[in-house]
């Protein structure tokens, strides 16, 4: 049932594109990007996922795996893990970011809708 | 139906082309449908990227853990690139997130404006609201009356609270929890299953400084979080890293190769580099992310024309 997770990933990111597509408002522009983000943990970390594997570390298996059961691949990925990993501390800066500059142009334009925000406009 | 004051409390959400936006969606989310069907499901076997990580851990890093192997050791070299994706992260949100005055000797918009009042308007009082707001002002910048640490003020004084701080009950919860969570934090980062915990032992001494900022107030972290000395910390985490990782070329041959010596496993200094690397990793993550999250926290009103005061 592995591919409920990977849908749900799929409707997640959908609706943050829709929230980006469709809002004004700077701040859940920034909100959908973020559920654009997790829907891409969930995605990566689902595919690690190995039916009635283990986590992938290699210190006293628990009940019923050997040493080597490990060895030949009766684990979650690490590779997967570590990707994920990494997507969040990027997620993180990159929301920190969008953030700061929300706050300045609130500051600047008085205003949160992205379609008051035209001073560059030709 | 509404009242007319009512009506005006209500928000307007503003939406844009809200019909082209949902068959955008809709679309790409049937894309996407069709496509994760086609993605291995979990019995599949391991690709054998994942089946070297597993097997390579142990023999070429000495450490028990092949997520800590991958992070620091096989793809050390995206974790560099990562490492400065952060720096530069931070250093962006440091950016934006400071007035465009020079930090010293500015001139406030007060203290600007003080001298062309005193010449039009002499004689004019401070009125309550603006009385309330400066006292306000004071207190935020640890000026006003309130005690110099929340301990001070006797546990039954009626509210409101003037120190920067939460409930007795609260700070006595926070001063339990503190050291299992900084605890919990550098066995994250020195032992767990073994070592190489860096980002998370990063976040959670984020957490740790959080919490002890939300029950006892910012003066509490103020020494911790100053820019001056958290940017200098975090700098010295990126060379370090930028030197373990260019060490390993006329130590080991290669670029982020590992050049330390390996311990046995399940020991303190096992697994070589990814040791030292997850360690400079976590200076660098902790001091990173708290100072964007107090440089968010902090942002000042920037120095920009109010439409209202202009007409």
């Amino acid at each position: 049932m592995i591919y409920v997770n990977y849908a749900v990933a799929g409707v997640v990111f959908s609706l943050g594109v829709f929230t980006v597509l469709t809002r004004r408002n700077l701040v859940k522009i920034v909100m959908g990007l973020s559920l654009m983000e997790g829907s891409i943990y969930v995605l990566v970390i689902s595919t690690a996922y190995r039916r009635g594997s283990t986590a992938p570390v290699l210190l006293t298996p628990p009940h019923g795996f050997g040493e080597r059961a490990l060895a030949r691949g009766n684990v979650a990925d690490p590779v997967l893990q570590n990707i994920a990993l990494t997507a969040v501390i990027i997620g993180v800066a990159v929301t920190a970011v969008l953030l700061a500059a929300v706050v300045r142009v609130a500051q600047h334009y008085r205003t949160l809708d992205a379609d008051d925000v035209r001073e560059l406009r030709g | 139906m509404t009242r007319p004051d009512e009506r005006e409390l209500v928000s307007r959400e503003p939406v844009h082309r809200l019909w082209v936006g949902a068959v955008l969606a809709l679309g790409l989310g049937a894309g996407l449908l069709l496509a994760v069907l086609d993605l291995p499901d979990d019995t599949a076997p391991l690709p054998s990227i994942a089946r070297r990580a597993m097997v390579e851990a142990l023999p070429a890093f000495r450490t028990t853990e092949p997520v800590s192997a991958v992070v620091y050791g096989f793809r050390a070299m995206d974790t560099f690139g990562e490492t400065f994706l952060l720096l530069a992260a931070v250093v962006s949100v440091g950016l934006l997130s400071r007035t465009r005055e020079p930090r010293h000797g500015f001139i406030g918009e007060e203290k600007a404006g003080a001298e062309e009042q005193s010449r039009s308007d002499p004689q004019e009082q401070e009125t309550a609201q603006q009385r309330e707001a400066r006292a306000g002002e004071r207190v935020e910048a640890g000026e006003g009356d309130s005690p110099a640490t929340p301990d001070d003020e006797p546990v039954g004084t009626p509210a409101p609270e003037r120190a920067h701080a939460m409930t007795v009950v609260t700070r006595l919860a926070v001063r339990l929890a503190l050291p299992l969570l900084a605890v919990a934090g550098l066995y994250l980062v020195t032992q767990g299953y073994s070592p190489g915990g860096g980002f998370p032992a990063g976040a959670v001494v984020l957490g740790v400084v959080l919490l002890v900022h939300a029950a006892f107030g910012y003066p509490a972290v103020r020494p911790l979080v100053r820019p001056g000395r958290t940017e200098a910390v975090e700098l010295a985490g990126a060379m370090a890293i930028v030197l373990l990782l260019t060490l390993g070329l006329p130590l080991a041959g290669s670029f982020a190769a590992s050049w330390v010596p390996l311990a046995p496993e399940q020991s303190l200094r096992s697994g070589g580099l990814l040791q030292v690397f997850s360690l400079a990793e976590l200076v660098e993550v902790a001091s990173g992310l708290t100072l964007t999250v107090f440089a968010l926290m902090g942002m000042q009103h920037d120095w920009a024309a109010d439409p209202e005061d202009e007409s």
